[in-house]
Protein backbone atom coordinates (compact mmCIF):
# COMPACT_ATOMS: atom_id res chain seq x y z
CA UNK A 1 0.00 0.00 0.00
CA UNK A 2 2.69 2.41 1.15
CA UNK A 3 4.21 0.92 -1.92
CA UNK A 4 1.86 1.98 -4.60
CA UNK A 5 1.17 5.39 -3.03
CA UNK A 6 5.00 6.71 -2.73
CA UNK A 7 5.09 4.72 -6.54
CA UNK A 8 1.94 7.12 -7.65
CA UNK A 9 3.19 10.23 -6.30
CA UNK A 10 6.86 9.49 -8.17
CA UNK A 11 5.16 8.80 -11.14
CA UNK A 12 3.51 12.05 -11.03
CA UNK A 13 6.01 14.10 -10.11
CA UNK A 14 8.19 12.31 -12.98
CA UNK A 15 5.83 12.98 -15.73
CA UNK A 16 5.36 16.94 -14.41
CA UNK A 17 9.86 16.93 -14.42
CA UNK A 18 9.96 15.64 -18.17
CA UNK A 19 7.23 18.42 -19.36
CA UNK A 20 9.29 20.39 -17.72
CA UNK A 21 12.79 19.51 -19.13
CA UNK A 22 11.16 19.21 -22.99
CA UNK A 23 9.90 22.25 -22.44
CA UNK A 24 13.22 23.95 -20.94
CA UNK A 25 14.72 21.69 -23.74
CA UNK A 26 13.20 23.06 -26.74
CA UNK A 27 13.32 26.91 -25.02
CA UNK A 28 17.43 27.00 -25.08
CA UNK A 29 18.40 24.57 -28.13
CA UNK A 30 18.37 27.05 -31.63
CA UNK A 31 16.48 24.86 -33.68
CA UNK A 32 14.69 27.22 -35.30
CA UNK A 33 17.16 29.27 -37.76
CA UNK A 34 19.11 29.81 -35.00
CA UNK A 35 16.46 30.80 -32.12
CA UNK A 36 14.74 28.33 -29.79
CA UNK A 37 11.29 26.60 -30.68
CA UNK A 38 9.96 27.97 -27.40
CA UNK A 39 10.42 31.60 -27.34
CA UNK A 40 10.05 34.10 -24.82
CA UNK A 41 6.35 34.67 -26.48
CA UNK A 42 5.54 31.05 -25.93
CA UNK A 43 7.24 31.37 -22.29
CA UNK A 44 5.07 33.69 -20.86
CA UNK A 45 2.26 31.86 -22.26
CA UNK A 46 3.23 28.75 -20.58
CA UNK A 47 3.72 30.50 -17.59
CA UNK A 48 -0.33 32.41 -18.03
CA UNK A 49 -1.59 29.09 -18.18
CA UNK A 50 0.38 28.19 -14.56
CA UNK A 51 -1.26 31.39 -12.75
CA UNK A 52 -4.59 30.84 -14.55
CA UNK A 53 -4.67 26.76 -13.51
CA UNK A 54 -3.68 27.83 -9.43
CA UNK A 55 -6.81 30.51 -9.82
CA UNK A 56 -9.18 28.26 -11.54
CA UNK A 57 -8.43 25.24 -9.13
CA UNK A 58 -8.25 28.04 -5.81
CA UNK A 59 -11.90 29.20 -7.41
CA UNK A 60 -13.23 25.67 -7.79
CA UNK A 61 -12.93 24.99 -4.21
CA UNK A 62 -15.39 27.86 -3.31
CA UNK A 63 -17.71 27.24 -6.71
CA UNK A 64 -17.42 23.67 -7.16
CA UNK A 65 -16.61 21.84 -4.40
CA UNK A 66 -17.73 23.79 -1.62
CA UNK A 67 -20.97 24.84 -3.57
CA UNK A 68 -20.85 28.42 -3.11
CA UNK A 69 -21.29 30.68 -5.80
CA UNK A 70 -18.39 33.43 -5.66
CA UNK A 71 -17.22 35.90 -8.89
CA UNK A 72 -15.00 38.17 -7.35
CA UNK A 73 -11.94 35.75 -7.29
CA UNK A 74 -9.88 38.78 -9.12
CA UNK A 75 -10.38 40.83 -6.33
CA UNK A 76 -8.25 38.33 -4.31
CA UNK A 77 -5.36 38.27 -6.53
CA UNK A 78 -5.15 42.00 -6.90
CA UNK A 79 -4.42 41.94 -2.94
CA UNK A 80 -1.38 39.61 -3.37
CA UNK A 81 -0.44 40.80 -6.20
CA UNK A 82 0.19 44.86 -5.08
CA UNK A 83 1.34 43.17 -1.53
CA UNK A 84 3.81 41.81 -3.09
CA UNK A 85 4.96 44.03 -5.59
CA UNK A 86 5.13 46.86 -3.06
CA UNK A 87 7.58 44.55 -0.73
CA UNK A 88 9.78 43.24 -3.45
CA UNK A 89 9.80 46.88 -5.33
CA UNK A 90 9.16 49.47 -3.20
CA UNK A 91 9.94 48.79 0.65
CA UNK A 92 13.02 46.07 -0.65
CA UNK A 93 14.00 47.12 -3.71
CA UNK A 94 15.52 43.57 -4.42
CA UNK A 95 16.19 42.74 -8.05
CA UNK A 96 16.63 39.93 -10.21
CA UNK A 97 20.33 40.74 -10.79
CA UNK A 98 21.29 39.64 -6.90
CA UNK A 99 19.03 35.87 -6.82
CA UNK A 100 20.18 34.78 -3.57
CA UNK A 101 18.99 37.68 -2.11
CA UNK A 102 15.87 38.22 -4.53
CA UNK A 103 13.96 35.08 -4.49
CA UNK A 104 14.16 34.38 -0.62
CA UNK A 105 12.64 37.96 -0.51
CA UNK A 106 9.98 36.81 -3.50
CA UNK A 107 8.73 33.76 -2.03
CA UNK A 108 8.70 35.75 0.89
CA UNK A 109 6.55 38.05 -0.54
CA UNK A 110 3.93 36.11 -2.62
CA UNK A 111 3.43 34.13 0.58
CA UNK A 112 2.73 37.47 2.45
CA UNK A 113 0.98 38.70 -0.67
CA UNK A 114 -1.62 35.21 -0.17
CA UNK A 115 -1.63 35.39 3.63
CA UNK A 116 -2.84 39.80 2.95
CA UNK A 117 -5.62 38.01 0.23
CA UNK A 118 -6.86 34.93 2.92
CA UNK A 119 -7.57 37.92 5.38
CA UNK A 120 -9.22 39.72 3.10
CA UNK A 121 -11.22 36.47 2.35
CA UNK A 122 -11.76 35.96 5.48
CA UNK A 123 -13.39 39.66 5.74
CA UNK A 124 -15.64 39.12 3.02
CA UNK A 125 -16.55 35.26 3.63
CA UNK A 126 -17.22 35.59 7.38
CA UNK A 127 -20.21 38.17 7.35
CA UNK A 128 -21.07 37.03 3.56
CA UNK A 129 -21.30 33.67 3.38
CA UNK A 130 -24.31 32.92 5.41
CA UNK A 131 -26.28 34.21 1.86
CA UNK A 132 -26.48 32.04 -0.78
CA UNK A 133 -26.80 31.92 -4.60
CA UNK A 134 -27.49 35.26 -6.16
CA UNK A 135 -27.08 37.21 -3.25
CA UNK A 136 -23.27 35.62 -2.49
CA UNK A 137 -22.49 36.13 -5.76
CA UNK A 138 -23.20 39.60 -5.66
CA UNK A 139 -21.32 40.56 -2.24
CA UNK A 140 -18.33 39.06 -3.82
CA UNK A 141 -19.17 41.26 -7.00
CA UNK A 142 -18.87 43.87 -4.89
CA UNK A 143 -15.99 43.42 -3.10
CA UNK A 144 -14.06 42.88 -5.67
CA UNK A 145 -15.10 46.06 -7.35
CA UNK A 146 -14.30 47.13 -3.85
CA UNK A 147 -10.36 46.46 -3.89
CA UNK A 148 -9.95 47.78 -7.52
CA UNK A 149 -11.54 50.88 -6.83
CA UNK A 150 -9.53 51.09 -3.14
CA UNK A 151 -6.08 50.55 -4.95
CA UNK A 152 -7.56 53.06 -7.80
CA UNK A 153 -7.47 56.15 -5.39
CA UNK A 154 -4.63 54.51 -2.87
CA UNK A 155 -1.37 57.34 -3.64
CA UNK A 156 1.10 54.96 -2.12
CA UNK A 157 -0.35 52.17 -4.25
CA UNK A 158 0.85 54.35 -6.74
CA UNK A 159 -3.25 54.50 -7.72
CA UNK A 160 -4.58 54.92 -11.97
CA UNK A 161 -1.18 55.00 -12.67
CA UNK A 162 -0.20 51.26 -12.08
CA UNK A 163 2.91 50.15 -10.48
CA UNK A 164 5.73 49.85 -12.68
CA UNK A 165 9.47 48.31 -12.41
CA UNK A 166 8.95 44.72 -10.62
CA UNK A 167 11.60 42.61 -11.11
CA UNK A 168 10.81 39.80 -13.18
CA UNK A 169 11.47 36.78 -10.62
CA UNK A 170 9.08 34.31 -12.26
CA UNK A 171 10.39 32.38 -14.56
CA UNK A 172 9.77 28.50 -15.66
CA UNK A 173 10.94 27.05 -12.80
CA UNK A 174 9.21 29.10 -10.35
CA UNK A 175 6.01 28.49 -12.76
CA UNK A 176 6.64 24.51 -12.34
CA UNK A 177 6.85 24.65 -8.56
CA UNK A 178 4.44 27.37 -7.81
CA UNK A 179 1.80 25.56 -9.81
CA UNK A 180 2.51 21.85 -8.53
CA UNK A 181 2.76 22.48 -5.06
CA UNK A 182 -0.50 24.98 -5.25
CA UNK A 183 -2.75 22.17 -6.95
CA UNK A 184 -1.34 19.04 -5.24
CA UNK A 185 -2.30 21.21 -1.89
CA UNK A 186 -5.37 21.92 -2.79
CA UNK A 187 -6.17 18.52 -4.36
CA UNK A 188 -4.97 17.03 -0.51
CA UNK A 189 -7.27 19.55 1.26
CA UNK A 190 -10.30 18.18 -1.22
CA UNK A 191 -9.31 14.23 -0.39
CA UNK A 192 -9.75 14.61 3.07
CA UNK A 193 -12.37 14.40 5.61
CA UNK A 194 -12.34 17.95 5.46
CA UNK A 195 -12.68 18.23 1.40
CA UNK A 196 -15.85 15.33 2.15
CA UNK A 197 -17.70 17.97 4.55
CA UNK A 198 -17.12 20.74 1.44
CA UNK A 199 -18.89 18.75 -0.66
CA UNK A 200 -21.70 17.44 1.76
CA UNK A 201 -22.00 21.41 2.34
CA UNK A 202 -22.94 21.58 -1.23
CA UNK A 203 -25.30 18.95 -1.93
CA UNK A 204 -27.23 19.58 1.51
CA UNK A 205 -26.55 22.12 4.44
CA UNK A 206 -28.86 21.21 6.31
CA UNK A 207 -27.94 17.59 6.50
CA UNK A 208 -24.34 18.61 6.86
CA UNK A 209 -25.20 20.81 9.85
CA UNK A 210 -27.56 17.85 11.39
CA UNK A 211 -24.20 15.62 10.51
CA UNK A 212 -22.19 17.38 13.45
CA UNK A 213 -20.18 19.50 10.83
CA UNK A 214 -19.74 23.27 11.55
CA UNK A 215 -20.87 24.51 8.01
CA UNK A 216 -19.90 27.93 9.08
CA UNK A 217 -16.28 27.75 10.01
CA UNK A 218 -15.91 25.20 6.95
CA UNK A 219 -17.09 27.46 4.36
CA UNK A 220 -15.18 30.82 5.51
CA UNK A 221 -11.47 28.64 5.70
CA UNK A 222 -12.23 27.32 2.29
CA UNK A 223 -13.20 30.75 1.13
CA UNK A 224 -10.04 31.84 3.26
CA UNK A 225 -8.01 29.69 1.41
CA UNK A 226 -9.23 30.02 -1.82
CA UNK A 227 -8.50 33.38 -1.46
CA UNK A 228 -4.97 32.57 0.01
CA UNK A 229 -3.97 30.40 -3.80
CA UNK A 230 -5.35 33.46 -5.51
CA UNK A 231 -2.81 36.18 -3.65
CA UNK A 232 -0.24 33.83 -4.27
CA UNK A 233 -0.93 33.31 -7.85
CA UNK A 234 -1.59 37.39 -8.09
CA UNK A 235 2.08 37.59 -7.19
CA UNK A 236 3.21 35.19 -8.91
CA UNK A 237 1.45 37.23 -11.93
CA UNK A 238 2.93 40.63 -11.16
CA UNK A 239 6.34 39.48 -11.14
CA UNK A 240 6.00 38.15 -14.66
CA UNK A 241 4.43 40.97 -16.13
CA UNK A 242 6.16 43.52 -14.02
CA UNK A 243 3.70 45.52 -14.44
CA UNK A 244 0.40 45.94 -12.83
CA UNK A 245 -2.68 47.86 -13.21
CA UNK A 246 -5.92 47.94 -10.49
CA UNK A 247 -8.19 47.33 -13.93
CA UNK A 248 -5.91 44.21 -14.52
CA UNK A 249 -8.21 42.75 -11.44
CA UNK A 250 -11.72 44.09 -12.44
CA UNK A 251 -14.53 41.34 -12.13
CA UNK A 252 -14.33 40.84 -16.12
CA UNK A 253 -11.04 39.07 -14.62
CA UNK A 254 -12.92 37.33 -12.29
CA UNK A 255 -15.98 36.13 -14.99
CA UNK A 256 -12.85 34.77 -17.18
CA UNK A 257 -11.98 32.16 -14.06
CA UNK A 258 -15.36 32.01 -13.48
CA UNK A 259 -15.19 30.26 -17.64
CA UNK A 260 -11.96 28.54 -17.40
CA UNK A 261 -13.93 26.32 -14.51
CA UNK A 262 -17.47 25.96 -15.92
CA UNK A 263 -16.23 24.83 -18.91
CA UNK A 264 -13.48 22.42 -17.59
CA UNK A 265 -15.18 21.08 -15.13
CA UNK A 266 -16.45 22.62 -11.70
CA UNK A 267 -16.36 19.64 -9.50
CA UNK A 268 -13.32 18.08 -10.72
CA UNK A 269 -9.30 19.48 -10.07
CA UNK A 270 -8.84 18.24 -13.26
CA UNK A 271 -11.59 20.18 -15.12
CA UNK A 272 -9.67 23.43 -13.33
CA UNK A 273 -6.73 22.46 -14.43
CA UNK A 274 -7.88 21.55 -18.24
CA UNK A 275 -9.96 24.19 -19.03
CA UNK A 276 -7.72 26.90 -18.14
CA UNK A 277 -5.19 25.61 -20.18
CA UNK A 278 -7.15 24.72 -23.27
CA UNK A 279 -9.17 28.42 -23.42
CA UNK A 280 -5.68 30.12 -22.51
CA UNK A 281 -4.22 28.96 -25.38
CA UNK A 282 -6.89 28.25 -27.94
CA UNK A 283 -7.24 32.47 -28.54
CA UNK A 284 -3.88 32.79 -28.91
CA UNK A 285 -3.57 30.03 -31.44
CA UNK A 286 -6.02 31.41 -33.09
CA UNK A 287 -4.63 34.68 -34.13
CA UNK A 288 -4.85 34.12 -37.54
CA UNK A 289 -8.36 33.86 -37.44
CA UNK A 290 -7.71 37.84 -37.02
CA UNK A 291 -11.08 39.89 -36.41
CA UNK A 292 -13.18 36.00 -36.47
CA UNK A 293 -11.49 35.06 -33.07
CA UNK A 294 -13.51 36.58 -30.89
CA UNK A 295 -16.50 34.97 -32.80
CA UNK A 296 -15.34 31.64 -33.40
CA UNK A 297 -14.25 31.68 -29.72
CA UNK A 298 -17.20 31.98 -27.78
CA UNK A 299 -18.73 29.71 -30.43
CA UNK A 300 -16.89 27.12 -28.71
CA UNK A 301 -17.30 27.85 -25.42
CA UNK A 302 -20.89 27.52 -26.04
CA UNK A 303 -20.86 24.52 -27.74
CA UNK A 304 -18.90 23.45 -25.72
CA UNK A 305 -21.76 23.93 -22.28
CA UNK A 306 -24.73 22.94 -24.69
CA UNK A 307 -22.96 19.51 -25.27
CA UNK A 308 -20.97 18.74 -22.07
CA UNK A 309 -23.28 20.84 -19.65
CA UNK A 310 -21.11 19.44 -16.37
CA UNK A 311 -17.77 20.77 -17.95
CA UNK A 312 -15.13 18.85 -20.20
CA UNK A 313 -14.35 16.54 -16.82
CA UNK A 314 -17.61 16.19 -15.66
CA UNK A 315 -17.24 14.51 -12.26
CA UNK A 316 -14.44 12.39 -13.92
CA UNK A 317 -10.18 13.18 -12.68
CA UNK A 318 -7.14 12.01 -14.29
CA UNK A 319 -5.63 9.58 -12.28
CA UNK A 320 -2.53 11.17 -11.30
CA UNK A 321 -4.84 13.55 -9.88
CA UNK A 322 -6.60 10.63 -7.65
CA UNK A 323 -5.15 9.03 -4.35
CA UNK A 324 -4.47 5.77 -4.54
CA UNK A 325 -7.00 3.71 -2.51
CA UNK A 326 -6.01 0.79 -0.43
CA UNK A 327 -8.14 -2.31 -1.14
CA UNK A 328 -10.82 -3.09 1.69
CA UNK A 329 -10.81 -5.82 4.43
CA UNK A 330 -12.46 -8.65 3.89
CA UNK A 331 -15.55 -8.99 6.03
CA UNK A 332 -15.25 -9.57 10.03
CA UNK A 333 -18.83 -10.62 10.87
CA UNK B 1 -31.58 10.42 35.38
CA UNK B 2 -33.16 11.57 32.36
CA UNK B 3 -31.18 11.57 29.58
CA UNK B 4 -33.37 14.39 27.98
CA UNK B 5 -35.71 16.67 29.81
CA UNK B 6 -38.02 19.21 28.27
CA UNK B 7 -39.39 21.32 30.44
CA UNK B 8 -42.20 24.04 29.62
CA UNK B 9 -41.22 24.18 25.95
CA UNK B 10 -42.84 27.14 24.35
CA UNK B 11 -42.86 28.68 20.67
CA UNK B 12 -44.42 31.51 19.55
CA UNK B 13 -44.00 32.75 15.91
CA UNK B 14 -45.17 35.89 15.82
CA UNK B 15 -48.36 35.70 17.02
CA UNK B 16 -48.94 32.09 16.92
CA UNK B 17 -48.45 29.84 19.47
CA UNK B 18 -46.89 26.57 17.78
CA UNK B 19 -46.04 25.00 21.31
CA UNK B 20 -47.59 25.71 24.34
CA UNK B 21 -45.82 24.27 27.46
CA UNK B 22 -44.57 20.84 26.12
CA UNK B 23 -43.07 18.43 28.42
CA UNK B 24 -41.18 15.21 28.29
CA UNK B 25 -38.50 13.00 29.44
CA UNK B 26 -36.74 10.34 28.40
CA UNK B 27 -35.14 7.26 29.85
CA UNK B 28 -32.23 6.25 28.22
CA UNK B 29 -33.27 3.08 26.04
CA UNK B 30 -36.73 3.89 25.64
CA UNK B 31 -38.87 4.03 22.37
CA UNK B 32 -41.10 7.23 22.72
CA UNK B 33 -43.62 8.24 19.83
CA UNK B 34 -45.24 11.59 18.99
CA UNK B 35 -47.60 11.96 16.77
CA UNK B 36 -50.38 13.83 15.94
CA UNK B 37 -52.51 15.75 13.33
CA UNK B 38 -51.08 18.07 10.67
CA UNK B 39 -49.97 20.93 12.24
CA UNK B 40 -49.88 19.74 16.01
CA UNK B 41 -46.62 21.28 16.29
CA UNK B 42 -44.10 18.28 16.10
CA UNK B 43 -41.87 19.31 13.51
CA UNK B 44 -41.54 22.36 15.68
CA UNK B 45 -40.67 20.67 18.54
CA UNK B 46 -38.03 18.49 16.32
CA UNK B 47 -36.43 21.97 15.10
CA UNK B 48 -36.29 23.22 18.68
CA UNK B 49 -34.78 20.12 19.66
CA UNK B 50 -32.25 20.49 16.99
CA UNK B 51 -31.33 23.79 17.70
CA UNK B 52 -32.87 25.46 14.09
CA UNK B 53 -35.45 27.25 16.03
CA UNK B 54 -34.52 29.17 19.73
CA UNK B 55 -37.94 28.65 22.12
CA UNK B 56 -39.33 31.33 23.07
CA UNK B 57 -39.28 30.17 26.75
CA UNK B 58 -38.23 26.55 28.51
CA UNK B 59 -35.62 24.36 28.82
CA UNK B 60 -33.83 21.25 27.17
CA UNK B 61 -31.86 19.24 29.11
CA UNK B 62 -29.78 16.67 27.11
CA UNK B 63 -27.49 14.56 29.30
CA UNK B 64 -26.82 16.55 31.97
CA UNK B 65 -25.92 20.05 29.89
CA UNK B 66 -28.67 22.58 28.97
CA UNK B 67 -29.31 22.70 24.76
CA UNK B 68 -31.46 25.77 24.47
CA UNK B 69 -29.24 28.16 22.06
CA UNK B 70 -26.85 25.51 20.62
CA UNK B 71 -26.30 25.70 16.88
CA UNK B 72 -27.39 22.37 15.20
CA UNK B 73 -23.53 20.69 14.77
CA UNK B 74 -22.70 21.41 18.52
CA UNK B 75 -26.36 19.37 19.33
CA UNK B 76 -25.66 16.50 16.91
CA UNK B 77 -21.77 16.74 19.09
CA UNK B 78 -23.34 16.31 21.90
CA UNK B 79 -25.58 13.55 21.13
CA UNK B 80 -28.97 13.97 18.91
CA UNK B 81 -28.67 12.56 15.55
CA UNK B 82 -31.65 12.70 13.51
CA UNK B 83 -32.83 11.29 10.24
CA UNK B 84 -34.88 13.75 7.54
CA UNK B 85 -38.53 12.93 6.59
CA UNK B 86 -37.81 13.92 3.14
CA UNK B 87 -34.32 11.67 2.05
CA UNK B 88 -31.85 14.56 2.52
CA UNK B 89 -28.46 12.42 1.94
CA UNK B 90 -25.41 13.68 -0.30
CA UNK B 91 -26.45 12.50 -3.23
CA UNK B 92 -23.35 13.30 -4.95
CA UNK B 93 -21.25 11.01 -3.08
CA UNK B 94 -20.46 7.91 -2.47
CA UNK B 95 -22.65 5.69 0.08
CA UNK B 96 -19.15 5.36 2.05
CA UNK B 97 -18.39 9.15 1.91
CA UNK B 98 -21.86 10.01 3.37
CA UNK B 99 -20.87 7.77 6.11
CA UNK B 100 -17.56 9.38 6.64
CA UNK B 101 -18.72 13.26 6.60
CA UNK B 102 -20.85 11.90 9.00
CA UNK B 103 -17.69 10.83 11.44
CA UNK B 104 -16.07 14.03 10.54
CA UNK B 105 -16.80 16.13 13.63
CA UNK B 106 -14.73 13.24 15.30
CA UNK B 107 -11.99 12.77 12.96
CA UNK B 108 -8.21 12.71 14.49
CA UNK B 109 -6.73 14.86 12.11
CA UNK B 110 -6.82 18.82 11.64
CA UNK B 111 -6.88 21.32 8.56
CA UNK B 112 -3.15 20.83 8.09
CA UNK B 113 -2.84 17.16 7.87
CA UNK B 114 -5.38 17.47 5.31
CA UNK B 115 -3.65 19.87 3.13
CA UNK B 116 -0.36 17.78 3.97
CA UNK B 117 -1.34 14.49 3.55
CA UNK B 118 0.82 13.65 6.81
CA UNK B 119 0.79 10.23 8.48
CA UNK B 120 -1.90 11.45 10.64
CA UNK B 121 -3.87 11.46 7.73
CA UNK B 122 -3.50 8.51 6.22
CA UNK B 123 -3.78 6.65 9.73
CA UNK B 124 -6.98 8.42 10.38
CA UNK B 125 -8.54 7.79 6.56
CA UNK B 126 -7.81 3.87 7.30
CA UNK B 127 -9.32 4.05 10.18
CA UNK B 128 -12.28 5.57 9.43
CA UNK B 129 -12.47 3.43 6.20
CA UNK B 130 -12.91 -0.07 7.95
CA UNK B 131 -15.11 1.78 10.33
CA UNK B 132 -17.59 3.30 7.68
CA UNK B 133 -17.51 -0.07 6.23
CA UNK B 134 -18.30 -2.01 8.87
CA UNK B 135 -21.30 0.27 9.53
CA UNK B 136 -22.72 -0.14 6.36
CA UNK B 137 -22.06 -3.77 6.70
CA UNK B 138 -24.33 -4.13 9.34
CA UNK B 139 -27.23 -2.31 6.83
CA UNK B 140 -26.34 -4.54 4.20
CA UNK B 141 -25.11 -1.81 1.99
CA UNK B 142 -21.66 -2.59 1.66
CA UNK B 143 -22.21 -3.97 -1.86
CA UNK B 144 -23.20 -0.75 -2.65
CA UNK B 145 -20.24 1.23 -0.99
CA UNK B 146 -18.42 2.95 -4.17
CA UNK B 147 -21.43 4.20 -6.13
CA UNK B 148 -23.15 7.27 -5.86
CA UNK B 149 -25.80 7.84 -3.37
CA UNK B 150 -28.01 9.32 -5.13
CA UNK B 151 -28.71 6.19 -6.96
CA UNK B 152 -29.51 3.95 -4.92
CA UNK B 153 -33.23 2.32 -4.67
CA UNK B 154 -35.34 4.26 -2.09
CA UNK B 155 -35.45 1.54 0.74
CA UNK B 156 -31.44 1.29 0.54
CA UNK B 157 -31.62 5.43 0.87
CA UNK B 158 -34.06 5.37 4.00
CA UNK B 159 -31.37 2.66 5.08
CA UNK B 160 -28.07 4.60 4.12
CA UNK B 161 -30.00 7.65 6.49
CA UNK B 162 -30.08 5.42 9.31
CA UNK B 163 -26.03 4.40 9.32
CA UNK B 164 -25.47 7.47 8.07
CA UNK B 165 -27.10 9.90 11.47
CA UNK B 166 -25.35 6.47 13.83
CA UNK B 167 -21.82 7.94 12.48
CA UNK B 168 -22.58 10.66 14.44
CA UNK B 169 -21.91 8.45 17.50
CA UNK B 170 -25.62 9.83 18.82
CA UNK B 171 -27.17 9.00 22.74
CA UNK B 172 -30.10 9.77 21.30
CA UNK B 173 -31.91 9.17 17.54
CA UNK B 174 -34.42 11.17 16.14
CA UNK B 175 -36.47 9.60 13.39
CA UNK B 176 -38.97 11.89 11.22
CA UNK B 177 -41.04 9.69 9.41
CA UNK B 178 -39.05 6.96 8.66
CA UNK B 179 -42.06 4.51 7.44
CA UNK B 180 -43.12 7.51 4.61
CA UNK B 181 -43.90 5.78 1.61
CA UNK B 182 -43.42 2.71 3.04
CA UNK B 183 -45.74 -0.12 2.33
CA UNK B 184 -46.90 -2.70 4.92
CA UNK B 185 -44.27 -5.09 4.72
CA UNK B 186 -41.62 -2.49 4.68
CA UNK B 187 -43.06 -1.25 7.75
CA UNK B 188 -43.46 -4.30 9.75
CA UNK B 189 -38.88 -4.94 8.58
CA UNK B 190 -38.74 -1.03 10.05
CA UNK B 191 -40.37 -1.50 13.11
CA UNK B 192 -37.71 -5.10 13.41
CA UNK B 193 -34.73 -2.39 12.71
CA UNK B 194 -35.84 0.16 14.87
CA UNK B 195 -36.11 -2.26 17.97
CA UNK B 196 -32.45 -3.79 16.65
CA UNK B 197 -31.20 -0.38 16.56
CA UNK B 198 -32.08 0.32 20.19
CA UNK B 199 -30.62 -2.90 21.41
CA UNK B 200 -27.34 -2.95 18.72
CA UNK B 201 -26.08 1.01 19.70
CA UNK B 202 -27.77 1.11 22.74
CA UNK B 203 -30.01 3.79 22.38
CA UNK B 204 -32.71 5.97 23.07
CA UNK B 205 -35.25 6.83 20.26
CA UNK B 206 -37.88 9.09 19.26
CA UNK B 207 -40.07 8.41 16.39
CA UNK B 208 -42.14 11.37 15.15
CA UNK B 209 -44.68 8.93 12.23
CA UNK B 210 -48.29 8.88 10.75
CA UNK B 211 -48.23 5.38 9.96
CA UNK B 212 -50.12 4.28 13.39
CA UNK B 213 -49.46 0.86 12.93
CA UNK B 214 -45.27 1.89 12.84
CA UNK B 215 -46.64 4.11 16.18
CA UNK B 216 -48.69 1.60 18.39
CA UNK B 217 -45.88 -1.77 17.17
CA UNK B 218 -43.02 0.25 18.02
CA UNK B 219 -43.05 2.79 20.63
CA UNK B 220 -43.49 2.15 24.49
CA UNK B 221 -44.89 5.54 25.40
CA UNK B 222 -47.05 7.80 23.24
CA UNK B 223 -47.55 11.41 23.06
CA UNK B 224 -50.13 12.84 21.26
CA UNK B 225 -49.68 16.79 20.51
CA UNK B 226 -52.47 18.72 18.74
CA UNK B 227 -52.42 22.81 18.29
CA UNK B 228 -49.09 23.08 20.10
CA UNK B 229 -50.42 21.20 23.21
CA UNK B 230 -50.01 17.54 24.40
CA UNK B 231 -53.68 15.89 24.70
CA UNK B 232 -52.72 12.49 26.34
CA UNK B 233 -49.91 10.01 26.85
CA UNK B 234 -48.85 7.14 28.10
CA UNK B 235 -48.85 3.72 26.76
CA UNK B 236 -50.42 2.28 23.19
CA UNK B 237 -53.42 0.90 24.30
CA UNK B 238 -53.91 3.93 26.42
CA UNK B 239 -53.58 6.58 23.54
CA UNK B 240 -55.69 4.12 20.99
CA UNK B 241 -58.65 4.61 23.55
CA UNK B 242 -58.55 8.20 24.43
CA UNK B 243 -61.84 10.32 22.70
CA UNK B 244 -59.43 13.00 22.70
CA UNK B 245 -57.18 11.57 20.20
CA UNK B 246 -60.15 10.33 18.58
CA UNK B 247 -61.20 13.61 18.36
CA UNK B 248 -58.27 15.44 16.98
CA UNK B 249 -57.89 13.22 14.38
CA UNK B 250 -61.47 12.25 13.40
CA UNK B 251 -63.05 15.40 14.21
CA UNK B 252 -66.38 15.48 16.70
CA UNK B 253 -68.74 12.76 16.70
CA UNK B 254 -66.86 9.87 14.38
Amino acid sequence: MTFIRTHRTVATVAAFVLVYVIIKTFSILPLAEGKPLINGYYLQLIALIGINIVMTVSLGMVNGFTGQFSIGHAGFMAVGAYTSAMITTVWLHVSVANPWVGYPVFILAILVGGLMAAGAGYLVGAPSLRLKGDYLAIVTLCANELIRTVIRVTEVLNGPRGLGGIPKFTNLEVIFVFTIVSVVLMRNYVFSSHGRSMKAIRDSEIAAEAMGINTTRQKVFVFAFSAFFAGVSGGVFAHLLQYIHPDNFSFVKSLEYLIYLYVGGSESISGAIIGPAIFTLLPELMRGLKDWRMVIYPLILILTMIFRTEGIMGLKEFSFILIPQRKRKEANT
Amino acid sequence: MALLTISHLTQFFGGLRAISDFNIELEHGEIVGLIGPNGAGKTTVFNVLTGIYVPTKGTIVFDGQNIVGKKTHQITQAGIARTFQTIRLFSKSSVIDNIKIAYHSRIPYGDADAFLHTHKYWQGEQFLDDYAIDLLRLFHLEQHADDISGSLPYGAQRRLEIARALATKPKLLILDEPAAGMNPAEADELMETIRWLRDKFDLTILLVEHQMRVVMGVCERIKVMDFGETICEGLPEHVRNDPRVCEAYLGKGA
